[in-house]
């Protein structure tokens, strides 16, 4: 029977349902935006399984990434100043971000040129930069290997050998990865080292949003 | 053989400084040198003739040829982008202006 008290709970319910039914899809759009903005959305497939050696002689391989966030870096030592000065700024930025964190955020330096970077070369070679940071190297077919794996071109030919004097032209980015081992950002000359701090910042504290952890 | 790989590429022997060292060095006679060739008016290095010769022989040196190849390279670059980069902050000033 169509009473006025029945039209009005009508009324009432249509609107309670409307109202309802937009603040609901205002939320699951909003959850929606937060999605592509996260981690696993837009994401470059860099990164992958590789096995080197690091400068104190202990095997490394893609699994030593798990746990921590990383900051690798590509280079040579007989760099003439890039390498020298984006490992400085990595390290840097690796020192603020212990400060703010504890050393979670792992400094590795991985050699495109096998035939001079020998270990004693490169322990030399990383006692110049931040104390934690890792130097690793392997003979060519393991450095094209991972070169490969992180879409690093570099030029240095096969037959090179120890003594010789040449330069190697390679990319100049150092790769964000996260604690699953995942590739995050690259960070290119153009970043500064207060560029670098505000993204991994940025990316641990969405991380612990998440997971309840740092890393 | 592989603890000397690093000084066989640079006339330096000196294995007890370090790298960082090495490299201070090598670039300090590097500015040594060009500044004396900013001051003869001079880009591509080694067209100077006799002058800044001293500066040249320190700068020999303290760096490995494929790196001075690679700095005086850059130096002739970086002369050649001057034009541009002028041109590129004066479109940037003007495009700045109300």
């Amino acid at each position: 029977v169509f009473t006025p008290k029945a039209a009005a709970l009508f009324v009432l319910a249509g609107s309670g349902l409307f109202f309802y039914f937009r603040w609901e899809k205002q939320r699951l759009q909003e959850q929606k935006q937060k999605e592509m903005e996260s981690r696993s959305v837009g994401r470059a497939h860099v990164g992958g399984s590789f096995e080197m050696t690091t400068h104190d002689g202990k095997p490394f391989t893609d699994k030593d990434l798990l746990g921590k966030w990383s900051l690798i870096y590509f280079g040579f030592t007989n760099c003439p100043d890039i390498c020298p000065e984006e490992l400085d700024k990595m390290s840097a930025a690796v020192t603020e971000l212990d400060k703010s964190f504890g050393p979670i955020v792992q400094p590795i330096f991985i050699s495109v040129d096998p035939a001079r970077d020998t270990l004693p070369q490169m322990a030399r070679y990383v006692s110049d930069f931040h104390p934690r940071l890792i130097g690793l190297a392997g003979d060519y077919a393991t450095t094209k290997a991972t070169c490969k794996a992180y879409r690093v071109y570099f030029s240095t030919p096969p037959g090179t050998k120890p003594g010789d004097d040449y330069l190697v032209d390679h990319s100049i980015f150092f790769y964000f990865m996260d604690p699953d081992g995942n590739f995050v950002d690259a960070f290119g000359k153009s970043s500064t080292e207060v560029d670098v701090v505000e993204r991994v910042k940025r990316e641990i504290e969405e991380w612990k949003a998440g997971k309840g952890r740092l890393a | 053989m592989a603890w000397f790989t690093s000084s066989s590429s640079k006339p330096e022997n000196n294995t007890n400084s370090s790298f960082r060292e090495d490299r201070s060095k090598c670039w300090e006679a590097r500015d040594a040198y060009f500044t004396c060739l900013d001051a003869a008016e001079v880009v591509v290095a080694g067209t100077e003739g006799s002058k800044c010769a001293a500066a040249r022989k320190v700068y020999e040196q303290n760096c490995a040829k494929s790196w001075i190849d690679y700095f005086n390279q850059r130096r002739v670059l970086a002369e050649k982008q001057k034009p541009l980069l002028a041109q590129a902050a004066t479109q940037a000033a003007q495009a700045r202006r109300p």
